[in-house]
């Protein structure tokens, strides 16, 4: 506060000494002794001015900020005004309208560092900014336009503070072709942030690019365009707040990458992390990707999403990487590590070949939040030639090697999918081969609620090379929250390993025989186990169950009616659909009533409307269950003629 | 919160009161002599081997240093002047100390009380006391 209260105060008269288009401001109040050396330099306040440079000196009464150097562009050229306490350390260099400074102190100024504020237009100008200790740049209302290299060019490894004032719009545009990395460039940490607006477009490369860690709050950041990604960093990318657009990127909008090759994870306040982490801790964000397999938000390490607004959408299609002999597809938000939700609301939509909502090779967890996501496209395949095309029907992947074909899934996960507490997560494909949800390790729902429209399997836990034949690989598990997997093509659960279902509500739905509404690895030894829960199968359940706890099937459905079922005292509403398997199992805690038809009122709707709890029901007609022990298509499975695969199924 | 930003007001306006008024800027040359140039909408200007600053010129190879003062440091001290040995040019100015400027009719015609004066002439500007 002190400091704040002399800069304020930093006024009366005030020296002024012009070099060329570079005024130095040295208040009277702190110039002491000005001294001359053989009539041919002068210093002041350590600044040494060879005599003949000096184009003028005059006192006024100027107001003098100390730290501060502002930057003025004006058409084809630029002037620099240097506060005298940093004169000494700033060697500013004009050609026309490109600004050059070097930056030599290596400590801070009078408890401060130097700020830069930049204002002006210029359609060929630039501001590039060297040295070793932090500082920052301040945009007041800029238009900087560089036809041959970066806009803002900080070769400063340090950390620098990139500010645009309040009520400022300022924007940025390098030119193509160029040698840059980015149209806004720094080897150092950028933390980009103000009241104001900046807008950064990218024509060689990047749009913003660090060597370090980028993180953004506060600011409206606009990224219409980029030849390479929107944002792209290393060690860390971390967004408190603000509101960032990115469009028109020709790559990724967000990545980030491990800086060194060894991850920090990480760490205390983020203190010399170095983990290729994306952490998105609130603001808006926006992000359109339209390159064919670009991701919209991409970590090298983990991602971590706890509170925000965010969507993104990707319509790129596949592409064949001739280096890796693999098919690659778009992704909203994909990383190498981890995935974390624990807050925020998040829209995902990719409409491309193969494209998909998530896409992560570590594990996925779900404690928070709200996850919406939407993917159209059908699956990309490629010929033994890399030649991709796509297919109309799920069935005709089955003969593509998993290298050769990418289907647009919801939620692709390598790891384990854990989805608890108060997480929110709706995912709908439509494509030709597209999962809802998929872990090639196992998955886990405790808690929260899960929504699953699916052409392929609705939720998928499966196993990779990797994974297969390990304990618990491709295990589902579900012990709590409410579970809603609808498949038009396929399974609605599918457990490649043993499918527990311990608790929760789950209404599954599958296709007709020899999918089932609830499905596990029995071709295996795997089995379905069922030991709690209520649950809602359309399709039935997967022939040889271990159904601990007592089932029902009724002999017929009928499709887009709404149905309640009563277990105890709860009871629970839902919807038909307008197509599924043919039997309709139904299990709880205690043995459930069933009634159709019924009409439906208050309460509190889930599933995206398809059922809802706590409501008053009236009206309808009860549903004669009878005993299940299984079924899966397979007659006498079940030991009962309508046993799953058998007589009956919806009107 | 309001507290503060209202201490902050007035620390910065005690700050602002009490900033030192630098009206003249002060040359000294190798040889210690001295000479003030008031700064009001002052300009320097370097011309070859010379400095120009309001009526004064400099040859930058005799300057030493320069500083803001607060005094013309030009005056070399107080002048006991037999006000009957006085001449006086038309353009001399004389104030008093309150700042008031006084007619020069006034020194001439021995009308001015005992006290200290200022005198300010094309060449010089000294203290005068008058017994």
């Amino acid at each position: 506060m002190i400091a704040l209260v002399l800069t304020i105060a930093a006024s009366g008269q005030t020296l002024n000494v012009k070099v060329g288009n570079v005024t130095y401001q040295f208040p009277a109040s702190e110039t002491g002794d000005m001294t001359y050396n053989d009539g041919t330099t002068l210093n002041i306040m350590g600044k040494t001015f060879t005599l003949a440079d000096i184009d003028a000196m005059t006192v006024d009464n100027a107001e003098v900020k100390a730290n501060q150097v502002a930057v003025s562009y004006d058409g084809t050229s630029a002037m620099v005004t240097v506060a005298g306490n940093v004169a000494q350390y700033v060697a500013p260099t004009i050609n026309g309208a490109h600004v050059t400074i070097a930056q030599s102190n290596t400590a801070a100024v009078d408890d401060d560092e130097i700020t830069y504020t930049l204002s002006g237009s210029t359609a060929d100008g630039e501001f590039a900014l060297s040295g070793s200790y932090k500082c920052t740049v301040s945009l007041a209302g800029l238009t900087l336009t560089n036809p041959s290299g970066a806009a803002i060019n900080i070769t400063n490894g340090k950390r620098i503070q990139i500010s645009a004032k309040k009520n400022t719009e300022n924007t940025l545009t390098d030119g193509a072709n160029g040698s840059q990395k980015a149209c806004l460039y720094s080897k150092g940490q950028i933390q980009l942030q103000g009241n104001g607006t900046l807008n950064v477009v990218g024509n060689t490369k990047h749009a913003i690019k660090s060597g370090d860690y980028i993180t953004v709050k506060i600011l409206t950041l606009n990224i219409t365009s980029a030849a390479g990604d929107g944002i792209n960093c290393e060690e860390y990318f971390q967004m408190k707040s603000g509101t960032v657009s990115i469009s028109g990127t020709a790559d990724d909008g967000i990545q980030c990458d491990l800086g060194g090759d060894t991850s920090t994870g990480e760490t205390a306040d983020h203190e010399d992390e170095d983990s290729g982490n994306i952490y998105i801790e609130g603001g808006t964000l926006n992000v359109i990707v339209t390159a064919a397999a670009a991701k919209g938000i991409k970590a090298e390490g983990d991602l971590r999403i706890s509170d925000g607004d965010i969507t993104v959408k990707t319509t790129g299609g596949g592409l064949w990487d001739s280096t890796k002999l693999k098919t690659k597809a778009s992704a909203c938000l994909g990383a190498d590590g981890n995935i974390t939700i624990s807050g925020g609301t998040i829209n995902l939509t990719s409409t491309g070949a193969g494209g998909k909502g998530i896409n992560g090779d570590g594990n996925f967890t779900a404690t928070g939040g709200t996850l919406i996501i939407k993917t159209s496209g059908n699956a990309v395949v490629a010929s033994s030639n890399g030649t991709l095309s796509t297919v109309s029907s799920s069935q005709q992947l089955d003969r593509y090697d998993s290298d050769y074909k990418s289907s647009p899934k919801g939620i692709k996960i390598d790891g384990a999918i854990l989805i608890s507490d108060n997480a929110i997560i709706s995912v709908t494909t439509t494509g030709a081969g597209g999962e809802g949800i998929e872990s090639k390790t196992n998955i886990n729902i405790t808690g929260g609620q899960v929504t699953v429209n699916a052409v392929d399997d609705a939720i998928n836990s499966s196993y990779s090379d990797a994974t297969k034949g390990t304990s618990g690989a491709g295990d589902l598990t579900i012990s709590g929250g409410y579970v809603y997997a609808r498949s038009s093509g396929n399974d609605g659960i599918d457990a490649n390993g043993n499918c527990y279902i311990k608790g929760g509500l789950v209404y599954a739905i599958g296709t007709t025989t020899p999918e089932v509404a609830i499905d596990a690895n029995s071709e295996e030894q795997k089995k379905l186990y069922v030991t709690g829960g209520t649950i809602i199968a359309i399709g039935g359940l997967e022939n040889g169950s271990s159904l601990t706890q007592s089932c029902y099937s009724a002999s017929s459905w009928n499709k887009n009616t709404w149905y309640a079922i009563t277990v105890g005292s709860e009871t629970f509403a839902f919807k038909t659909p307008s197509s599924g398997g043919n039997t309709l199992v139904v299990s709880g805690a205690s043995q459930p009533t069933l009634k159709s038809g019924v009409t439906v009122s208050g309460g509190t709707s889930i599933f995206d409307g398809v059922a809802y709890t706590n409501a008053t029901i009236s009206g309808g007609s009860s549903v004669s269950l009878s005993s299940y022990t299984g079924g899966g298509g397979f007659p006498g499975g079940g030991g009962f003629p309508w046993g799953g695969g058998g007589p009956g199924g919806w009107n | 919160m309001k507290k503060i930003v209202l201490m902050m007001m007035a620390l910065v306006g005690a700050l602002a009161a009490q900033a030192i008024d630098y009206t003249y800027l002060t040359f000294e040359t190798t040889d210690g002599q001295k000479a003030s140039v008031a700064v009001e909408s002052l300009t320097l200007n370097i011309s070859g081997t010379t400095l120009t600053a309001g009526s004064q010129q400099f040859t930058l190879s005799n300057l030493a240093k320069m500083y803001f003062s607060t005094t013309d440091e030009t005056a070399t001290g107080i002048e006991t002047i037999d006000s009957g040995q006085l001449t006086m040019d038309d353009s001399a100015e004389i104030y008093d100390l309150k700042g008031h400027k006084i007619e020069n009719s006034k020194l001439l015609n021995r009308e001015l009380p005992h006290g200290v004066y200022i005198v300010k002439t094309n060449s010089r500007t000294y203290k005068m006391i008058i017994r």
